[in-house]
């Protein structure tokens, strides 16, 4: 049934696409990609549970097929439209994330966040530094650079390649209802890798830049870092406290209000130079610890979370560039599955040293697998921060992603299931909308 | 004629005019078109035809298409025209992101301080007072807020952004006509008496809005020659005009608590709808705009087609929503095929509203849905995306239009005064009496959200300046008829019932 759903689903969508005759229609085509991905996201996360595997997993897979890379039933232009609606989704995402920030429950967690930041994933990018140097002879765009550039870009590409998925660590364990300490460490652990790769990223591309021959002051990185994380957090802080007052003052219309919220993260912080995923954690952040509205705000995010989640995971398998897997395979893979093993056994290390419990040591790492949004943007900034390579250091990174996209959270959704706290979730607002 | 045979004509006198004054117009404008170069007449089994000769695959029927049009800049973020050339959105330089991010700030607490004082009892209090409280709950507040947004000084809701957010538009007004799509096929089973009231009371004032309006119309269009009158950009505009005034809000009948009585007016609105859908889809199968779409159909071949693709979504929504059990997955699912729908009609260059209509009535007829499910979907989705749909509308809300002001009172007046009249000859017709408070009901009743929903969707199909005062003057109106039932009801109803009912 959901193949057969799928595919009168897309032979309407050719239909209908086919009857445009010049241009591609702008706003019909952004209702119709909008429209068709949330319903063939919907059977294709069916059907992939009914394999037990992560909806999620259906969601990227159907916008890999149907999108740009695979059928172009969806066209690169009608991905590019819903941008803003991907931006919402990301905040809205990185809200709910932020409402999983108690800082009660995380504060004992501290030696061990510890312990797996530093043999996790500053080991890992030390790990993936070491391959990609053995790996050049691989990488074409490598052959030109002298060894303080080839250097450079090294370390800028393993801090890229190390990134996390906070998104996907959320919808997961949305859709499995998963609570206990594994959960929570890995929650708080890519919240926290997510800040530290963006200070990485900061660092290491001014010192490439440097290398380059390019003006790269440290001051005006550091104005430009302090904006980035600091602003960020600023005004996470004063959109959590309006959040707080409206909960407490409206009540009434919530919804309405925090797509509000959403839109003004997604359309005016990308344009202020803030990095919307941490302005959205720091104000669901700021309302679970600063005041009761917590669940509310959990609650009132649950209405729109799997049309949000679904539409989300659809454009991010739409994006893919799935093209750079014919030039980029091989080192893609050699590349991943170097990250996966450093994240693995570095976690595990740390966690065990840090002496959180066995599930956490035994388990952690899966957590830190999955890569989507932020890899995907940096990949996207190297054409813009070094344009003498970017598009082909870009191709790799995002190749790696493509593969961590896919497999990564099959991983992590087997770890949930063997650490026992799938379905451990008891807060009665939590969200029935991706349970099986 | 007996007074069987007149009764059964009788509902459909109005689409028969309606129809006739397509037809004729098509007819006109094809000779006109004929004799210069049939720019806008094009035959099916012509199309990239090279070969001597090749049958027509359609009957040989003259296909009349609009003139073309060029999106009005108001409009035009919205539409496909300028979808083009856009370049991508600039950061904001460094110098200006405090004012920008102060902006932001001060526009979501502007919001929290506006839904806090709409909720407050005092505010609430003088709402009522001022016989405001219906305008503010069918959201014309959110018109405003989005002309306040797009206004110069505020400049929240830029070109860029609308166009991002246009799809809302269009799956709020597909959403629009799902919802009355469901709610109507309800009142399928009406009695013939109550489909005559309906007639009548859609027909006339359709007819005397359009009649009334029309020479302003045509005083604006500059032209004021008896070709005008077949000129089809006239018609069309006045047929827009004149469905857009047959519309009655079905939520009016909250001021009448007796059941029957409500039953009947409910009956009433609910196949008034279905005139301004029958309305809608003549205009759009009738009127085509060129170009965009790769087949070249007559109007009537439209017409089936639009029967036909709302019928085929309304029955793949139907396998879609059938099996479904969790509620969340239900709202999932309904804004899919809202997307779909609206998508699909806006690539064929048909009314979203329409199309989704029928889907909607297909859904209610067909057995085994979880209706209860469905319509707390519905209830869910439908407020956010209409308010919303609301802040775009206003956003496209061209005010300092001048013809918009003037259309206005013609508008209102003849809206009213067909009302009135169009309810005397139905209930004189169909043998029915109502008590004063129902003819109230009926003939004061304000214009509602399908009103606004069938000229903001033509002001998409043709995105030219003419329907542009047009759209000012149903939203103005639709304030205006909303005050004015309201002081009206109060009036005669008392107040303590007409609180309890808004």
């Amino acid at each position: 049934m959901n193949v057969l759903m799928l595919l009168l689903l897309a032979a309407l969508m050719h239909a209908t696409r086919s009857f445009a005759v010049d241009n591609e229609p702008g706003s019909s085509g952004m209702s119709l990609a909008f429209g068709f991905l949330l319903v063939s996201g919907y059977y294709a996360g069916r059907m992939m549970a009914h394999f037990g595997l992560p909806k999620l997993t259906g969601y990227l897979v159907i916008g890999v097929l149907v999108g740009p890379p695979g059928l172009g039933l969806v066209s690169r232009a009608m991905v590019e439209s819903l941008s803003l609606v991907n931006g919402m989704a990301i905040a809205m995402i990185a809200l709910t994330a932020g409402t999983e920030l108690d800082l009660a429950r995380i504060r004992p967690l501290a030696r061990t966040l510890a312990g797996i930041t530093a043999f996790g994933i500053i080991a890992t990018i030390g790990l993936i530094a070491v391959a990609i140097w053995i790996a050049r002879p691989l990488l074409p765009f490598f052959a030109p650079l002298s060894t303080a550039e080839a250097i450079s870009v090294t370390l800028v590409l393993a801090v890229v390649m190390a990134a996390q998925s906070p998104a996907i660590v959320v919808a997961l364990g949305d859709e499995l209802r998963a609570d206990g300490p594994l959960a929570r460490t890995v929650l708080a652990m890519v919240v926290l890798g997510d800040l530290l790769i963006i200070l990485l990223f900061a660092i290491t591309s001014t010192f490439a830049r440097a290398t380059f021959g390019a003006s790269a002051h440290a001051l005006q990185t550091l104005a430009t870092l302090s904006w980035e994380i600091g602003g960020s957090l600023f005004v996470g802080a004063v959109l959590g406290a309006l959040v707080i007052l409206y909960l407490q003052r409206v009540k009434v219309d919530a919804a309405l209000f925090l797509l509000a919220v959403a839109f003004s993260v997604a359309e005016i912080g990308g344009r202020l130079g803030l990095d919307p995923l941490l302005v959205a954690l720091a104000a669901g952040a700021v309302v679970r610890n600063a005041s009761e509205f917590g669940d509310e705000l959990h609650h009132q995010l649950q209405f729109p979370a799997l049309p949000v989640y679904v539409l989300f995971f659809c454009l991010a398998g739409a994006t893919l560039h799935a093209e750079v897997w014919a030039i980029m395979w091989l080192p893609a893979i050699i590349l991943a599955a170097v990250r996966a093993v450093g994240l693995l056994a570095g976690s595990r290390l740390g966690a065990r040293l840090a002496g959180a419990p066995p599930v956490v040591q035994r388990f952690v790492g899966y957590g830190l697998l999955p890569q989507a949004g932020l890899a995907q943007a940096l990949a996207l900034l190297f054409n813009r921060v070094f344009p003498e390579f970017g598009v082909e250091a870009g191709s790799l990174v995002l190749a790696v992603v493509a593969l961590n996209v896919l497999i990564s959270p099959v991983a992590y959704r087997a770890a949930l299931a063997r650490s026992g706290e799938v379905g451990a979730e008891v807060d009665s607002f939590r969200p029935t909308a991706t349970s099986d | 004629m007996t007074a069987g045979r007149l009764r059964v004509r009788c509902p459909w006198v109005v689409f028969a005019l309606v129809a006739s004054a397509a037809h004729a117009s098509a007819q006109g404008a094809d000779a006109d078109a004929g004799a210069d170069d049939d720019a806008g007449v094009e035959l099916a089994g012509d199309r990239g035809v090279t070969g001597p000769s090749r049958p027509a695959l359609l009957p040989t029927e003259p296909i009349v298409v609009l003139p073309p049009v060029k999106a009005a800049p108001q409009i035009a973020p919205v539409v496909e025209e300028s979808k083009k050339a856009r370049p991508p959105e600039a950061p904001i330089a460094s110098a200006d992101r405090p004012a920008a991010l102060l902006k932001t700030i001060l526009g979501l607490l502007t919001l929290i301080t506006l839904a806090y004082l709409g909720g407050h009892p005092r505010v609430l209090a003088l709402e009522r007072q001022l016989g405001i409280s219906q305008v503010i709950t069918a959201g014309f507040p959110f018109v405003m807020l989005g002309w306040l947004a797009r206004t110069p000084v505020i400049g929240l809701l830029n070109d860029e952004l609308l166009a991002e957010l246009s799809p809302l538009l269009r799956i709020g007004l597909g959403c629009i006509g799902l919802v009355a799509g469901y709610g109507f096929s309800q009142q399928l089973r009406a009695a013939p008496a109550v489909l005559q009231v309906a007639a009548f009371a859609a027909g006339v004032p359709f007819l005397l809005v359009a009649l009334m309006c029309g020479p302003l119309l045509l005083w604006m269009s500059g032209d004021l020659t008896s070709a005008a009158l077949r000129d089809p950009v006239f018609v069309r505009d006045a047929l827009i005009l004149g469905t857009a005034g047959a519309m009655t809000a079905p939520s009016s009948t909250h001021v009448v608590h007796a059941d029957d009585s409500q039953s009947m007016l409910a009956r009433t609105l609910r196949t008034e709808e279905l005139a301004g859908m029958i309305g809608l889809a003549i205009i759009a199968a009738y009127f085509r705009p060129q170009s965009g779409v790769s087949w070249q159909l007559p109007g009537t071949a439209w017409l089936l087609l639009t029967l036909g693709l709302g019928g085929t979504l309304g029955l793949i929504a139907y396998l879609i929503l059938r099996r479904v059990q969790e509620g969340p997955e239900f709202v999932l699912l309904t804004l899919g095929i809202l997307g779909f729908s609206a998508g699909t009609a806006g690539y064929l260059r048909l009314s979203p509203v329409v199309i989704a209509f029928l889907a909607g009535v297909c859904l209610a007829l067909l057995p085994e849905l979880p209706r209860s499910r469905l319509d707390e979907a519905l209830r869910r989705v439908e407020r956010p995306i209409y308010l919303l749909s609301l802040i775009v509308i206003g956003a496209l809300w061209q005010i300092d239009d001048w013809r918009g002001w003037l259309l206005v009172p013609a508008f209102t007046l003849a809206r009213l005064i067909g009302k009135r009249i169009g309810l005397d000859i139905g209930l004189r017709r169909a043998g029915l009496e109502l008590r004063t408070k129902e003819r109230q009901v009926l003939s004061m009743a304000p214009i509602g959200s399908l009103a606004i929903a069938i000229v903001v969707n033509a002001q998409m199909l043709y995105p030219g300046g003419s329907i542009s005062p047009i759209v000012a003057a149903v939203i103005v109106g639709g304030m205006l008829t909303e005050v004015a039932f309201q002081l009206a009801s109060r009036r005669s109803v008392g107040p303590a019932e007409n609180r309890s009912g808004a």
